[in-house]
């Protein structure tokens, strides 16, 4: 998959969880252009261009980040400030998905500008309900960030 | 739904706000409307200045771009700007479809943006869905004092 | 003979056709002899001798010379000098450089420094006809620059027209769209509240209301997708139309399902395009051909050939086909050869189509006969090396 392609960048460590989220927004025909971080530092790289995902451009960010707050090496809440914290990065809309029922991680999250926070279902079903409604709303009923769109000839510079 | 939802609409057309508090009857959303016409109405009535004093700080605010005095994305500047009321999230509430709005909404802090749809079906569809995700699924951070 | 003298013997001819000619010469009996060649001739000057360069400048301001003579070698200075003033003030006067003896090199020099042309002291029989020749060049060249200052105008008047009446339809139909928006709400608002609470009039008066609004926000719409198209500053790029197509058969996936539809094409070219507006052609004459199906499921089928100006891009369909005296009609904005109820839409898809191609420079027709299915072509330029391709129709 060409990594300017990219809709949704999904950020968690807990294999369970992202399988179970890939399946809800397949059903909704939402999971052709997921990429899966496992953690913050990778996610990082993937939105700053920078490390293994150096080829990608800040012309292409995703149209949406589902966020997981507890993460090894780099948490949910540090990848926030970041990408919040940074011009080039900003604008993208972040949705935290968390099991954190912390409200101090709430407050502190709106804060710092995440776009919406999704406290994760602990049943099954909900959860998968959850993020249905989640892909739907942010890929349909929003206007995502506008970046490129077309079907560009191979070998075109950027 | 929750009765104690407040939602302020910022919105100069009284014939689409209207429309909104029929789309959200429809929507069965149960809370509270305050609604004010213009950009300097609406950071009075958030900071409870002038006639204002009473007013609640709401859990969702729907801002419209279009506003005489101070614009939609102003509004928005200043609302983030403060830290008592930079939580609270606002979907951009507009006729505009162009990129430079929509980019700039996101960069100033908008949490989404929604077109306000041309037909009256999508358009209640979209209120609907607003009230599902931000009133049914989303945490919403608790009123800050 | 004194200069004054020269002058008064001159004034032979009517101001108004004889040409002012100014005549730098130092050697009175020189400018006396220059001059008696065109009496000979009936060259119609009215002539002023001057023999400095300060005296020249004078002359230049008190009665602009339509032609100049001048000496190459001047008692101090050279008729060549003349050139450099002229320059300086900024004025196009043709200047006839006379000599005694130049070298073919030091001619040429001369033309080159900007001289119009040079008589020898020795063949001033010439001199009637070379002055001739300098101010019908002259005249010429000034013609010439009018009617290109003229066309530059025109041009330029044209295109801000056009650009007026583009920005005229967009404004139109964008700030239309808000109280339609109104219309269109309130009166479905209405519809659905009341539908069955008043009576039957009633009910019929708010469909027809309903209906009549909602046509006029689909026209509106349309309207300003066409007036678009001359907005949008997207420069071409070289756009691969396999990807494009299959962008297009994506849109519309529901229809072509929806109709049994079975798109083929083979295989499709890079070209320099607009990709957004290609997108929109592939759409609407996709979208037509099935939309205008016959009683089987449409068969559409797009080839791309090329030439050496264009590729074309052709798309065949097995649908109702087009009379051939209307396949030009259908490109005229909101014409339309069906009833609404036959077949939905305003009539603008093809306008919008003529109007992308035009302005990349192709051309797009239709062949068909009624009954008989029908194939659009449309041609994009290739990348020109140096040649233009003017615009088409």
């Amino acid at each position: 998959m060409n990594s300017s392609d990219v809709d949704i960048l999904l950020v968690d460590d807990s294999q369970d969880d992202v399988d179970l989220t890939l399946h809800a927004l397949r059903s909704e025909n939402l999971a052709n252009h997921i990429f899966v971080a496992r953690d913050g530092e990778e996610a990082l790289d993937f939105l700053f261009c920078s490390g293994p995902h150096a080829e990608r451009s800040f012309d292409h960010p995703p149209k949406l980040v589902l966020l997981d707050l507890k993460m090894p090496k780099v948490d949910g809440m540090q990848v926030l400030k970041r990408v919040k914290g940074d011009p080039r990065t900003r604008a993208i809309p972040v949705v935290l998905m968390t099991s954190s029922r912390e409200e101090r991680d709430l407050v502190s999250g709106y804060n710092m500008g995440v776009n919406s926070y999704i406290q994760k279902p602990v049943d099954f079903e909900e959860f998968r309900k959850m993020v249905k409604l989640l892909g739907l709303y942010w890929l349909l009923v929003n206007r995502p960030l506008v970046g490129q769109s077309m079907p560009r000839a191979a070998g075109q510079a950027k | 739904m929750n009765p104690s939802f407040h939602l302020l609409i910022v919105d100069d057309n009284p014939a689409d706000v209207s429309l909104v508090r029929e789309g959200l009857a429809e929507a069965a959303y149960r809370g509270e409307i305050d609604r004010v016409g213009d950009g300097a109405e609406a950071l009075a009535f958030l900071n409870r200045s002038g006639n204002f004093g009473r007013a609640v700080t709401p859990d969702l605010i729907l801002l419209d771009l279009n506003l005489p005095k101070l614009d939609g994305l102003a509004v928005l500047a200043a609302i983030r700007a403060a830290p008592e009321l930079r939580r609270i999230p606002v979907v951009i509430f507009s006729t505009s479809q162009l990129s430079r709005d929509i980019t700039r909404s996101y960069e100033l802090g908008a949490n989404c943006y929604v077109t306000k749809p041309g037909n009256l079906t999508d358009f209640f569809s979209a209120l609907k869905a607003i009230d599902r995700f931000w009133f049914g699924s989303v945490r919403l951070p608790s009123r800050a004092e | 003979m004194s200069a004054a003298g020269t002058k008064a013997a001159l004034q032979e001819l009517p101001p108004s056709q004889a040409k002012l000619l100014l005549v730098v010469e130092d050697s009175a009996a020189d400018a006396a002899l220059m001059l008696r060649e065109l009496r000979k001739d009936h060259c119609d000057v009215l002539a002023t001798v001057v023999q400095t360069a300060v005296e020249f400048e004078q002359q230049l301001k008190q009665r602009r010379p339509e032609v100049i003579l001048a000496d190459y070698n001047l008692g101090g200075w050279s008729g060549m000098e003349t050139l450099e003033i002229l320059r300086r003030e900024g004025l196009d006067i043709p200047v006839i450089i006379v000599t005694g003896a130049l070298g073919d090199v030091l001619a040429v020099e001369c033309i080159k420094q900007g001289a119009t042309d040079y008589v020898l002291k020795d063949g001033l029989a010439r001199l009637p006809e070379v002055i001739r020749r300098a101010l019908r060049e002259k005249t010429e060249r000034t013609l010439r620059h009018h009617m290109e200052e003229d066309l530059a105008r025109k041009v330029d008047e044209l295109a801000r027209s056009n650009a007026e009446l583009e920005q005229f339809a967009y404004v139109a139909s964008h700030d239309l769209q808000e109280p339609l928006r109104m219309v269109t709400a309130y009166t479905q608002l209405l519809g659905q509240r009341y539908r069955g609470k008043l009576d039957e009039t009633a009910d019929q008066f708010m469909a027809y209301a309903i209906e009549g609004a909602q046509r006029m926000q689909v026209l509106i719409l349309d309207l300003l997708a066409f007036s678009r198209v001359g907005r949008q500053e997207m420069a071409p790029t070289t756009v691969d139309s396999n990807a494009v197509m299959k962008e297009a058969l994506h849109i519309l996936n529901a229809a072509i399902q929806e109709s049994g539809a079975v798109v083929t094409y083979g295989e499709l070219p890079a070209v320099l395009a607009n990709s957004t507006q290609l997108l929109q052609v592939f759409q609407n004459l996709i979208g037509n051909a099935i939309k205008f199906r016959g009683k089987q499921p449409p068969c559409i089928s797009v080839q791309a050939e090329k030439n050496d100006r264009h590729w074309r891009f052709s798309v065949s369909d097995n649908g109702i086909g087009i009379a051939p005296e209307q396949t030009e009609n259908i490109f005229v904005v909101f014409h339309r050869l069906h009833t609404r109820k036959e077949y939905p839409g305003n009539g603008i898809g093809l306008a919008i189509c003529r109007k992308i191609i035009a302005r990349n420079g192709g051309k797009i027709w239709a062949e068909s006969k009624d009954g008989a299915g029908t194939t659009f072509h449309f041609t994009i330029p290739l990348p020109a090396t140096g040649e233009t391709q003017g615009p088409p129709l």
